[in-house]
């Protein structure tokens, strides 16, 4: 039995996908552009844009020379393999592979399929009339090869099957292009006046090789059945998940902790084979009621040891309510990442962050007290104190920029600065005395003033003079004015901070 | 306690300092300074403008730079007299030369050898080591300086604010002493306010490559940088009031001033122990009497004598000598040249062969080119060949040398659209709101003042109240006028007798070869050097061309100067607007005024030349001026006064002379006033003073009792010449450009079109329509063939020489090779040398060494009809020739079944000649479609002259050229061509909005509207609009699938989508 092959060619993709989500650009022209050496082009037109006579690969400003109220949407650079593979999922249904033809194209093997709707000219209605139905003007062909298929699809205003058999005739009148043939081929083919593949397809075969080389040859191969085409099917992004359906229904702790630790294992073994690790992670009970329990877990750093996984779980297991009785346990890993295969040294223990220990330890106390309650702080580049810190993503988060330690910096920052009554002589210099939650403080050293203006593009406002102050008992303090001093009114002065 | 400030860093420190140099002048004054120093990286660029503006104000400037060196500490240094100053920019030019445009690579030992004279203060590290000292490196680099410099040296402190500057300073006296420094108090200014923080913020960003959101400790902490008061300065530095003291120690050593630099003209241009008077007026006389004869008219002698003596009174000999010199040069090497400029019309310049223009077809008085109120030297111009000026440049370089001769420098200047461009990326804004924020600013002309167009903004959709975008704008107007780079000046040499070096830093050029100095064109005038501009124009390499072809195919020898002058013939031709290719009256605006003007003498074209431009439409001039030389209206002048000035050009203002005369003469200016009111307008529009001069102007004009509107008028004028003018002397020695180019033309259109061919690009118009025109002119036109073209177009001795007297061009033009898009010039010189006695097919030009690409473009031009083949079976032949039968079986011929292509139409010929060659010479594109056309009741271009005045038409053709001058108010002119000729379409702008698509997409253009009809001036005004492209999809008959896969080209498309101007 010979093969069968569908290709659906969605003439425009990204715009019709637009005015499904946003329906009233249904009427307007509008246009995706994506950025090139600092232009915006065209990379999709809807139909009346595409009326208005701008096209793809047209610099935007030029179409709104054309038309000034040009709808500018952006393009996203993976947005059509994007579609396409949602499509080509959608259509599993129709056959169980297909491939996708970028940029707007998608090819069914049909072989064997098309008896189930009624034959292929039912089958291929069926399917373009369910996308059009969805919005996408498609069209679409059936054919022996791909070549054929694809030929018809976009270049033959009527015909959507090819009889076995009929292949050669069917492609007679159809432009050269059909054949799916490079630029420079079908311009030296147009100028030669061959505007038609039955000008050539007759022509002896070293007569085409010496001009066109292999590639006309091929594609004429493909698409008359001569060679065979490979293609590359959709298959289902592989999941992080296992299933362990009871035959008996659960009822106890006991039971839940073995299907726990049975899910986990099978996980971790998995991912231990992939050198990964799991950040987060759910266990699901299905109840027999319809139900479903859930507990939660999340980990600073990706891990795949079960046991350590298991302790934390563990913690919530109470939470579980299996009462009537759970047919069902499904781990599902949300968030899986590398884990870094790092050689282990027999005589040097890695120490810090990088101790799995350590972060295994942290862990446990986060999840037992709750997140939020450890911190990791980076410096950050500002001079104004309060964002010169910043708090870190993760345990690992590479560290940007160096700790500043050419200033001093109390060991202690307020998150606010607090104010003080101080009593200060002429500028520039710190104050002799200041009071503090009701403490008199006698500053016997200072050094200063630091002056830190404000981050203008940030906010506006005066500059602060800090100085590090010594008071008579020893203890030392992070002291500020805040703007100039002037004579007609009191400066307004501050705490921000203690020196150990 | 006095202070003055010597460490000044000013926006000539590119993208570091962040003020002007005049604005700390004016701030230095404010605080009562009484001299100030700039310290610029490595440079000298911006003190003459600092020099120039203390002058005025009555401050002193210390001159001076900061040198950051390659292997040490930066030293600040100060000449302390002339030959310190000399010593300084000996040293800058050494580093200079040593590294890229821009750059500086400077050494220790470079300074050592060049310390006499100069006062040194060395800059410490901003930072204390971690224990709190001043790095060793530092301690030993300011001892070698010790030992180096004595006395001389001082040792920089700055306040930082920076937590620790008691310790900092501590650390600094303590050096100080132990070294027998003195330690010296600056401020290290980088602005002249402290709000200028956030543009030098801005400016590190853009240095950086950075956005002030990332830009982290790149930018200062804070706001100190910036000028401090006296008392400021001496309380910062009470414990160390010596640091103070030190500071009027340099400024007292440093008494040298810019003023004191000499200009000295080279001497070395006499002959036989002549002074240079005596050799300017030997070679005069000798000139004289080799172009007018041994007997000299009483006239000339006497103009002669006069201008001689006044070159003479005002010392001027040697800088005739130095152009005659340059000129001479360029005739020896029979490169063209012409002469222009105030003082280039001169009879002394005809006689010494610098201006072909005959000056006694003026009559103008020499002072009235130079004024010598103004003392400044005269100003002479000289245009070369475009394609050989460089052999001009480096005659100059060599004669006098690299260090005596240099370009002067454009300080380029930070434009709107750049500034706002720079400033957005800085402040992290995204490219799309970039490019748009730039769009807006590029449309509105002068930056917006405090109320900016919010209109402009919010349409485009920017909330105008948004503090980040106010911001922006706000930046970016302070930041517009900065310097951004020094350029080279388009040919401006500057040449001394001495050392250049000894004046200014010498610097390398970004092109090779080439070497400029620091300074710019107003830094030159302020110190009174002389300057000449060896220019380049394209028009001249054109003459050249076609007085080499005129010489080898009609024998004869032809000059700028011997040209036949005041041929009738000639000035019908130009009456009837026949310009196409001609200098400077080829524009559609130029042949719309030439059949109203109707010139008839040379002066007339000066006329010509001179009045489409910005001024005088701008201030209104053209239409009183036309009404008056058709005796429409009576020549009157606004008083007695103003006769004199305007009575050469009936009364209406047109040279730039003029207006400034007027601005003298009725509104009181003084000359030296009225030339920096023009130059305010040329350069960059200084804000306020512009509008102080209007009101000057106006009411100066009004008190002597002219009316406000002509007073409005004469200013609009002087705004219009600002960045065009045009004065009498530059339209003269075009006006002979003019003519020149206009008598080949007419005499010998067939040299005309083929030197002009080689000489692309220029002009305004495409190959083809230089083709098309030289066949209406009866030239015969030849299509490229591998036989018989070369690289250039050529002229080929035709058989029909047609016998009209005097004997017009009677050859045929050969097109060449150029002509092919994408082909190299290698690839022709190799197929020409191989060429022998012709190829015979296509094999032989591929075994000479072509590709099969080069190979497939002369197929696509059709150029293989000499071996009868047509585009289409040459490309059959070639596609297959990559595919020969090599090592034992080479030489063999393969033998092919005969396959039978499509023969092509004529018209898909027409087709791919447009694809290959953008022009056809076997027909006209739109006489394939005219059938149509006619169905459609079009009127072909050579009809509409046949019609009246307020016919209804409708016309179309190819667009050639759409353009909506800034002058015009948004009407858009349209020219189009078909197969008879063109049309001139107007489109008014309320047209525009509603045809736009139709005008903007259009290759051919319909037009519906009404013929208007002014003299033999015709044009259609344009009621409707429509793009009739698709006809052209008719000349090939093969049906294309469109696909949006396939990039393929549309035959529409293969037409050019016309010129389009501002």
């Amino acid at each position: 039995m010979p093969k069968r092959f569908v290709t659906i060619w969605f003439r425009h993709l990204k715009t019709d996908w637009l005015i499904r989500r946003q329906p009233e650009l249904s009427r307007v022209p509008f246009v995706l552009a994506t950025q090139d050496h600092g232009r915006k082009i065209v990379s999709a037109a809807n139909t009346i844009a595409e009326q208005e006579g701008i096209y793809n690969g047209l610099v935007v400003a030029d179409a709104r020379a054309i038309f000034p109220d040009l709808i500018v949407h952006d393009d996203k650079p993976d947005l059509d393999e994007k579609l396409l593979n949602a499509l080509a999922n959608y259509c599993i249904r129709y056959c169980p592979i297909v491939a996708i033809d970028p940029p707007n194209g998608l090819i069914l093997d049909a072989t064997g399929c098309s008896h189930l709707w009624g034959g292929d000219l039912l089958y291929v209605t069926t399917i373009i009339n369910r996308f059009k139905r969805f919005g996408y003007d498609v069209k679409a062909g059936i054919a022996d090869t791909i070549g054929a298929a694809w030929a018809i699809t976009h270049f033959d205003e009527r015909e959507i099957v090819i009889n076995s058999e009929q292949h050669y005739f069917a492609l007679l009148f159809l432009s050269p292009a059909a054949l799916r043939l490079d630029q420079e081929t079908l311009e030296l083919l147009y100028k030669l006046g061959l505007g038609q593949i039955q000008h050539f397809i007759g022509m002896p075969r070293s007569v085409l090789k010496r001009r066109f080389g292999n590639h006309l040859i091929q594609r004429l191969d493909q698409a008359l059945g001569y060679e065979v085409e490979i293609i590359h099917p959709v298959i289902e992004p592989p999941l992080y998940h296992e299933r362990l359906p009871c035959l008996e229904l659960i009822l106890t702790r006991q039971g839940i902790e073995i299907a726990l630790e049975r899910v986990l294992e099978c996980i971790c073994t998995r991912l231990k084979k992939e050198q990964k690790g799991l950040r987060q992670a759910s266990f699901k009970c299905y109840r027999i009621d319809g139900k479903i329990q859930q507990i939660d877990i999340g980990v600073n750093a990706a891990s795949n040891n079960s046991n350590h996984l298991f302790k934390l779980f563990e913690l919530k297991l109470d939470s579980i309510a299996p009462e009537p009785g759970i047919e069902l346990f499904i781990l599902e890993a949300s968030k899986v990442e590398e884990v870094q295969g790092m050689q282990e040294k027999l005589w040097m223990r890695n120490f810090g962050l990088h101790d799995v220990k350590f972060s295994e330890l942290l862990d446990r106390i986060t999840n037992k007290i709750g997140a939020n309650t450890i911190q990791r702080y980076l410096p950050d580049e500002h001079y104004w104190p309060e964002r010169s810190i910043r708090l870190a993503s993760s345990l690992h988060e590479e560290i940007k920029t160096t700790w500043k330690i050419d200033k001093p910096r109390p060991i202690q920052l307020l998150s606010k600065p607090e104010r003080i009554e101080v009593t200060a002589p002429i500028p520039d210099y710190p104050p002799m005395l200041f009071r503090y939650k009701g403490k008199l403080h006698k500053i016997k050293k200072a050094d200063g003033p630091e002056r830190i203006e404000r981050e203008w593009w940030i906010e506006e406002g005066v500059h602060r003079d800090y100085y590090s102050a010594e008071d008579e008992e020893g203890n030392r303090y992070w002291i500020f004015r805040s703007g100039h001093y002037a004579n007609d009114k009191n400066p307004e002065w501050f705490i921000h901070g203690f020196f150990a | 306690m006095d202070y003055s400030e010597l460490y000044v860093t000013s926006n000539f420190s590119f993208l570091e300092g962040a003020s002007h140099p005049e604005e700390y002048i004016e701030q230095a004054i404010a605080y009562g300074y009484k001299e100030i120093a700039i310290t610029d990286r490595n440079s000298f660029a911006g003190i003459v403008r600092a020099h120039a503006a203390a002058c005025v104000k009555g401050i002193r400037l210390i001159a001076g730079c900061r040198m950051d060196l390659l292997d040490g500490a930066s030293l600040l240094a100060y000449a302390t007299n002339k030959d310190g100053y000399s010593q300084l920019s000996a040293l800058l030019t050494v580093g200079n030369l040593r590294a890229e445009k821009g750059s500086s690579n400077l050494y220790k030992e470079d300074v050592y050898a060049h310390s006499k004279g100069i006062k040194f203060i060395a800059v410490p590290p901003a930072v204390l080591t971690p224990s709190f000292e001043i790095t060793a490196a530092f301690k030993k680099i300011l001892k070698e300086y010790k030992d180096v410099f004595g006395d001389d040296l001082y040792l920089s402190a700055s306040r930082r604010y920076s937590g620790d500057d008691n310790k900092y300073l501590y650390r600094l006296s303590e050096m100080s002493e132990q070294l027998q420094v003195k330690m010296i108090a600056t401020n290290n200014v980088h602005y002249h306010i402290p709000e200028r923080r956030q543009l030098q913020d801005i400016l590190t960003c853009i240095r950086e490559k950075c956005t002030i959101v990332n830009a982290g400790f790149r930018l200062n902490p804070n706001a100190e940088r910036h000028l401090k008061t006296n008392e400021e300065m001496c309380r910062l530095f009470r414990h160390y009031p010596e640091a103070i003291k030190h500071t009027q120690e340099i400024a007292e050593a440093c008494q040298f001033s810019l003023d004191e630099l000499k200009y000295v003209y080279p001497d070395e241009l006499t002959n036989n122990g002549r002074t240079p008077q005596e050799e300017l007026s030997f070679l005069s006389w000798q000139g004289a009497r080799q172009i007018f004869g041994d007997h000299l008219s009483q006239k000339t002698i006497a103009t002669i004598k006069h201008e001689l003596a006044f070159i003479e009174q005002m010392n001027y000999a040697n800088y005739f000598l130095t152009v005659h010199d340059i000129v001479r040069f360029a005739r020896s090497k029979n490169i063209i040249c012409q002469g222009r400029g105030s003082a280039a019309n001169s009879t002394v310049c005809y006689c010494l062969g610098i201006t072909s223009v005959d000056p006694t077809k003026f009559d103008l008085l020499f002072e009235r080119f130079i004024s010598s109120a103004r003392n400044e030297p005269p100003d002479i111009d000289v245009d070369f060949e475009h394609e050989r000026r460089e052999e001009v440049i480096q005659y100059i370089y060599q004669k006098y040398g690299r260090d005596r001769a240099a370009i002067v420098a454009t300080v380029t200047q930070q434009h709107q659209k750049g500034a706002i461009r720079d400033v957005a990326k800085a402040m992290g804004l995204s490219i799309d709101t970039i490019n748009s924020l730039s769009n807006i600013v590029g449309s509105l002309g002068e930056f917006p003042e405090e109320s900016f167009e919010e209109n402009r903004f919010q349409k485009e959709g920017f909330n105008t109240s948004d503090k980040h975008l106010r911001k922006v704008l706000e930046l970016t107007k302070q930041y517009i006028g900065f310097p951004r780079q020094l350029g080279q000046h388009t040919g401006g040499f500057v040449i001394t007798n001495g050392k250049l070096s000894d004046l200014c830093p010498i610097m390398n050029a970004r092109m090779e070869n080439r070497t400029c100095i620091e300074w710019n064109k107003d830094d030159i005038d302020a110190l009174g050097f002389m300057k000449i501009d060896v220019l380049a124009l394209g028009m001249l390499t054109c003459i050249r061309k076609a007085f080499d072809l005129c010489k080898e195919h009609y024998g004869l020898e032809l000059t700028l100067a011997n040209i036949p002058q005041d041929d009738p013939v000639v000035y019908e031709m130009i009456c009837k607007a026949d310009t196409i290719g001609v200098f400077q009256i080829e524009s559609r605006a130029q042949q719309a005024m030439l059949p109203r003007l109707r010139p008839r003498t040379f002066y007339d074209l000066v006329i010509e030349v001179a009045i489409v431009r910005p001024g005088p439409i701008q201030g209104d001039m053209v239409h009183p001026y036309l009404r008056r030389r058709n005796g429409e209206e009576p020549v009157e002048y606004p008083s007695k006064e103003l006769e004199e000035i305007l009575s050469r050009t009936l009364g209406v203002p047109l040279f730039q002379e003029q207006v400034m005369k007027i601005a003298i003469v009725a509104a009181g200016f003084t000359p030296t006033e009225a030339d920096e009111l023009r130059r305010s307008m040329a350069t960059f529009k200084v804000q306020g003073l512009v509008s102080k001069f209007e009101r000057k102007l106006v009411d100066g004009m009004l008190k002597n009792g002219y009316t406000k509107e002509y007073a409005y008028r004469v200013f609009k004028q002087i705004e219009g010449f600002g960045s065009y003018g045009f004065p009498e002397s530059h339209a003269a020695s075009f006006a002979l450009l003019v003519y020149v180019s206009s008598w080949i033309k007419c005499y010998y259109p067939d040299v005309f079109a083929c030197s002009l061919l080689n000489s692309q690009p220029m002009g305004f118009y495409h190959p083809a329509q230089i083709v098309m025109d030289a066949r209406k002119h009866e030239v015969v036109v030849r299509a490229i063939d591998i036989n018989y073209s070369n690289w250039d177009n050529l002229l080929e001795t035709s058989p029909c020489a047609f016998g009209t007297s005097p004997p017009r061009g009677g050859c045929a033009l050969r097109l060449g090779f150029r002509q092919i898009k994408g082909l190299r010039e290698e690839d022709m010189n190799l197929l020409m040398s191989k060429r022998k006695d012709g190829f015979k097919n296509i094999p032989e030009l591929f075994n000479a060494g072509l590709s099969k690409v080069t190979l497939k473009k002369l197929a696509d031009a059709d150029a293989f009809r000499s071996i009868g083949l047509d585009r289409r079976k040459a490309l059959w032949e070639v596609a297959a020739i990559g595919d020969q039968p090599i090592a034992i079986f080479s030489g063999q011929t393969i033998v092919e079944e005969k396959v039978s292509l499509p023969e092509m139409t004529i018209s898909q010929h027409v087709v791919q000649d447009y694809a290959a060659l953008s022009l056809s010479i076997k027909a006209h594109p739109v006489s394939f479609v005219r059938e149509k056309l006619q169905q459609l009741h079009i009127v072909s271009c050579n009809e509409l002259n046949a019609l009246n005045n307020g016919d209804p038409v409708k016309v179309a053709g190819l667009v050639l050229v759409r353009q909506r001058p800034g002058t015009a108010k948004g009407v858009c002119f349209i020219t189009i061509e078909d197969e008879t000729g063109v049309a001139n379409l107007v489109v008014f702008p309320n047209l525009f909005e509603q045809y736009r698509k139709a005008i903007v997409q259009s290759r051919l253009l319909m037009v519906e509207g009404k013929l208007q009809r002014e003299g033999e001036v015709i044009h259609v005004i344009a009621e409707g609009c429509y793009d009739l492209s698709r006809l052209l999809r008719l000349l090939t008959s093969t049906k294309k699938v469109k696909h949006p896969l396939f990039d393929e080209t549309d035959e529409e498309k293969i037409f050019s989508e016309g010129r389009n101007f501002k």
